[in-house]
């Protein structure tokens, strides 16, 4: 496994994390924490190795917000496990999110390939 | 809308449930380490490494646990958290502006506080007893309206007829002196119907109440203690039951004790003892008489009979009594009021403007913070144009700055209530006797609440302007101006000016009314009361009725007392009398005047009446104005005679000479006999210092004898040499007779007054105190002033501004402020010393003296407040001023 600095995970900015983890939902459906932070890692290919209990951070302010939803159920090992899913709110403000991701860094694209050019 | 409402009650939810939350992370987070093992172990890691990396890669479980419970926290206490955490540094940052604004404030909830509580106790607290919203007076109110009281046949009749009252009883007070037990001592005996007890519904906590047989005639002589006296006098014991003492010499039986909390119908007595009417010495051979109205009667209403109902019956049972004995009651009208409103009556208004009075010195003191902070927050304007720039909303700017003053303001209140737990210590040693204490006057919880509430809305009040101020402050002027001296805004400029103005017009009102009390209340000590007040000093004797049984015993004891006292030296001229004006109340008995025809049954003739001995008028220096003054002729035997006041004289004989005239009247239980009038006397202001002197009758001690007496004497050797002169003469006639109520007239005269003082005392010392306060905000003002306009008053100086001049500019803006609130005062003070007006004697409640006064000596107290400031101003030099920027 890649060996990142701690300064590197944490740059993983709060926002960004959320918008990854409700973009992870939408797409699978119900998952846990674990699936969550799997799917994530895997996605990115092993690009983004995230501390993966910050996923519950997010979980939680997603939670709060009602973007998300969670039920408790048995995981694949037998134990109590919390599965979230995305809500009706939670996709709007997905489509909102990644609109303004998309904006954001083809500002910054734009930007830093002006720089370079100069 | 709904989603941030949604994210509240989720976090409300978990910040409820907290303890199952974490458990339920706790096991979450055990999930996720599993899944992760064992997705190592498939990768073929050894079991150990597997879990070391799992736990890596998962990061600290505690610190997980911890941001977890952070983050499902209402962020409206975290921010709160912080906005308080930040209040307390700015606080301690400033340590002088906090000390300052935090005395202001604990003088005004502190004042507040003690006050409430005393209004609290005696006007809003209800009674201590059961349900006591159903206990009234029932009032036989006299013709003329001033009289009330029942005999005790009218209270029976009453009883019969009654539906609407549960249970009626009836009381009435005086003093026996209880032998038996150690040292004769004079106690306060409460004469009752046996009913007493349970129209209050209190218990004994020793022994029995009174049963309905104690209150026949011919009952066995039962007593009650006091829980006071039982623990006072007698240890506590509860041998006392069924033990005798004797009370005035007769033997009662004790049956039981009342609980210290129960002290009705003498409220201001600790001690007491309540015996039946039947047993009493005194009261007891009243009871056939239905013409004497001398019982206060207590009912409580059955709970479902509304008013209606009470007045229609009460109605009736008068009809019936004027009707079936018309020469007793006829006139008389039978009338309900609420216990707890007769016994504050005389002490509502009073303590209602007091309250009044404190609560406009809190509004001065939050005034005073209100500017300080506003000319803190011009100067404070960078650092909030910072922070706005750095993107804190209005919203949370002004939180910030609420937040602040809510801490002084609780601060405050702290220090408020600590100064209210002391005020209210030398507030009960102070008031006076007029103020019932039936509930205790301490810093309850009520009272608690109160500062609390005090606190809370005096910090809304003198944080809301300047954090408005703040909120609508120009950024990049605050910006750009330099650090601290930035610019204040015209508008908070003329807020502080407003607020500086306010103050003085508030501290006018105070002023104002302290200033017509105190001249009253000179007027009042002024006051001649018709008798000689210095040297003058009093002591009571009473006979009990055993050992002293007839009237000769009486006269014979107190011809004898006057005798030995006159061989004392220094005591020449010495008297007795009964009652000695101001001192326990009058004696106002009806008369008729024999050759007049009766009065209607509306109108009543009704005078004070003294006995006296010969040489009371002399000692008293009460000037005979007409005929004779009683002598050695007036004895027991000889004719009939009596002396009127010039005020009856002036009322009932007009421009006829009542010299030779005869009055009808008599001193229950004796019957009305006609006296002939000899001489007239000077005028006495007998009930109290500031009511008129109405019509007195005086009769020769002689003729009408007391089984005791106050002895008055003119006195050259002080109190201390009457005191064991009186004695050591009446020890000397019978060594079991307590002497008590030693006092000096001036003793008197001074606690007939106290009401008066305390009333006035308190007034004072609030408008003494919002004067300071005015003074201050003005002060504050103006020096804020100065040191803003330094850098102009340094080029008028330049360009050769006199120092007068420059003194002159900053009083004018002084004196203008004054004038503002002056302007704002006046009426304000017209209209507040209207409340006053039946607390005035001889002044109106628009005095002009006293508004003059008051207007010059605010306008001074400004001066000078601005005086210190315009100082500074005129000591700036030009050189450094210029620099200053």
């Amino acid at each position: 496994m890649p060996l990142q600095s701690a300064a590197n995970k944490s740059a993983i900015l709060q926002g960004t994390l959320d918008l990854m983890v409700l973009n992870t939902l939408a797409s699978l459906g119900t998952l846990h924490g674990y699936g969550i932070a799997r799917r994530i890692e895997q996605v990115s290919e092993q690009a983004l190795q995230i501390n993966q209990g910050t996923i519950y951070a997010s979980l939680v302010r997603l939670l709060h917000r009602g973007w998300i939803s969670a039920v408790w159920g048995m995981s694949e090992n037998n134990r109590k496990a919390r599965f979230y899913s995305i809500t009706k709110s939670g996709r709007k403000q997905l489509q909102t999110e990644a609109q303004n991701w998309q904006r954001i860094s083809s500002v910054i694209g734009r930007v830093l390939a002006a720089a370079a050019r100069s | 809308m709904l989603a941030s409402l949604k994210s509240i009650t989720s976090r409300i939810r978990t910040t409820i449930s907290s303890r199952r939350v974490d458990h339920e992370f706790a096991s979450e987070l055990e999930n996720h380490l599993d899944l992760l093992i064992s997705e190592n172990l498939r990768r073929g890691m050894a079991p150990d490494s597997a879990r070391r990396e799992a736990l890596i890669r998962l990061g600290g479980v505690t610190q997980l646990a911890e941001t977890n419970r952070e983050l499902r926290g209402l962020p409206m206490l975290e921010t709160l958290a912080q906005d308080l955490n930040f209040a307390f540094r700015m606080l301690r940052k400033n340590p002088g502006f906090t000390a300052i604004a935090v005395l202001t404030l604990a003088l005004g909830i502190g004042a507040n506080t003690a006050i409430f509580s005393v209004v609290y106790a005696a006007l809003l607290k209800p009674l201590p007893y059961p349900h006591s919203e159903q206990l009234f007076n029932v009032l036989q109110v006299s013709p003329d309206g001033k009289a009330t009281g029942w005999s005790y046949l009218n209270l029976e009749d009453l009883r019969r007829q009654n539906t609407v009252f549960s249970e009626l009883a009836a009381a009435q007070a005086h003093q026996l002196t209880l032998t038996g037990h150690g040292q004769p001592f004079v106690v306060n005996t409460s004469v009752i119907t046996p009913q007493l007890f349970s129209v209050f519904q209190v218990q004994p906590i020793v022994g029995r109440a009174f049963y309905p047989e104690d209150g026949k005639p011919g009952a066995a002589r039962v007593v009650i203690f006091s829980e006071n006296l039982w623990r006072g006098s007698f240890g506590g014991d509860p041998a006392i039951i069924g033990s005798s003492i004797n009370l005035d010499k007769d033997s009662f039986t004790v049956v039981g004790v009342m609980p210290a909390a129960f002290r009705f119908p003498q409220i201001a007595q600790p001690d007491q003892i309540w015996i039946p009417l039947p047993a009493d010495p005194l009261f007891g051979p009243w009871m056939p008489r239905r013409g004497g109205h001398w019982l206060q009667v207590i009912g409580r209403l059955k709970p479902e009979v509304s008013m209606a109902q009470v007045k229609a019956e009460l109605d009736a049972v008068n009809a019936n009594l004027v009707s079936e004995f018309a020469v007793e009651n006829s006139g008389w009208q039978i009338r309900t009021a609420s216990l707890q409103g007769g016994l504050v009556r005389n002490v509502r208004s009073a303590l209602l403007v007091l309250l009044g009075a404190v609560g406009l010195v809190l509004l001065i003191a939050c005034a005073n913070i209100a500017n300080l902070l506003l000319a803190r927050a011009t100067s404070r304007a960078r650092e909030i144009a910072v922070r706005a720039t750095l993107g804190a909303a209005r919203g949370r700017i002004v939180r910030q700055l609420l937040s602040e003053t809510a801490v002084l303001g609780l601060l405050g209140g702290i220090a408020g209530v600590a100064m209210a737990y002391w005020g209210v210590r030398s507030l009960t040693a102070l008031l006076p006797a007029a103020v019932p204490q039936f509930n205790p006057i301490r810093v309850d919880y009520f009272v608690l609440g109160f500062a609390l509430l005090l606190s809370l809305l005096a910090s809304a009040g003198f944080g809301l302007v300047p954090a408005l101020f703040a909120a609508k402050s120009d950024l990049q002027g605050s910006l750009r101006e330099g650090g601290g001296r930035s610019g204040e805004s015209a508008n908070s400029r003329r807020a502080r000016s407003v607020l500086a103005a306010a103050e003085m017009a508030l501290a006018m009102v105070l002023l104002v009314a302290a200033g017509l009390l105190l001249r009253s209340f000179n007027k009042l000590l002024d006051v001649n009361p018709g008798f000689n007040v210095q040297q003058i000093v009093t002591a009571e004797v009473s006979l009990p009725r055993t050992q002293y049984s007839t009237p000769r015993t009486w006269l014979g004891f107190s011809d004898e007392l006057l005798a030995r006292l006159h061989a004392e030296p220094g005591f020449r001229e010495s008297a007795v009398a009964i009652p000695v004006p101001l001192a326990d109340g009058n004696i106002n008995l009806a008369f008729d005047i024999v050759g007049m025809p009766p009065l209607s049954a509306s109108e009543n003739r009704t005078a004070n009446y003294v006995s006296v001995s010969a040489e009371y008028f002399r000692v008293m220096g009460i000037p005979l104005l007409s005929g004779r003054a009683f002598d050695q002729r007036d004895a027991t035997t000889t004719p009939r005679v009596a002396l009127i006041s010039k005020a009856l004289a002036r009322i009932y004989f007009r421009d006829q000479d009542p010299i030779g005239r005869q009055l009808r009247f008599g001193f229950p239980p004796d019957p009305p006999v006609d006296r002939e009038i000899i001489g007239v006397v000077g005028d006495v202001r007998d009930t109290a210092l500031g009511s008129d002197p109405g019509p007195m009758m005086y009769v020769p001690y002689a003729q009408a004898p007391f089984p005791g007496a106050v002895v008055v004497a003119k006195s050259s050797v002080g109190l201390a040499g009457f005191t064991s002169a009186i004695r050591r003469t009446v020890a000397s006639l019978d060594k079991d007779l307590p002497v008590t109520d030693i006092a000096e007239m001036t003793q008197i005269l001074d606690s007939s007054v106290a009401q008066e003082r305390f009333r006035t005392d308190l007034l004072s010392l609030f408008a003494v105190m919002a004067l300071v306060l005015a003074a201050t905000g003005i002060f504050g003002v103006i020096s804020y002033s100065v040191s803003r306009r330094t850098n102009e008053i340094g080029i008028r100086v330049a360009l050769g501004a006199s120092r007068p001049q420059i003194l002159t500019m900053v009083l004018r803006e002084t004196l203008t402020l004054a004038m503002i609130g002056l302007a704002l005062g006046v009426p304000a003070s017209l209209a507040a010393s209207r409340l006053l007006g039946h607390m005035l004697f001889n002044i109106s409640a628009s005095d002009p003296v006293t508004l003059i006064a008051v207007a010059v000596a605010l306008c001074a107290v400004a001066v000078i407040a601005g005086y210190v400031p315009a100082r500074r101003a005129v000591r700036i030099d030009p050189l450094r001023a210029l620099r200053h920027e």
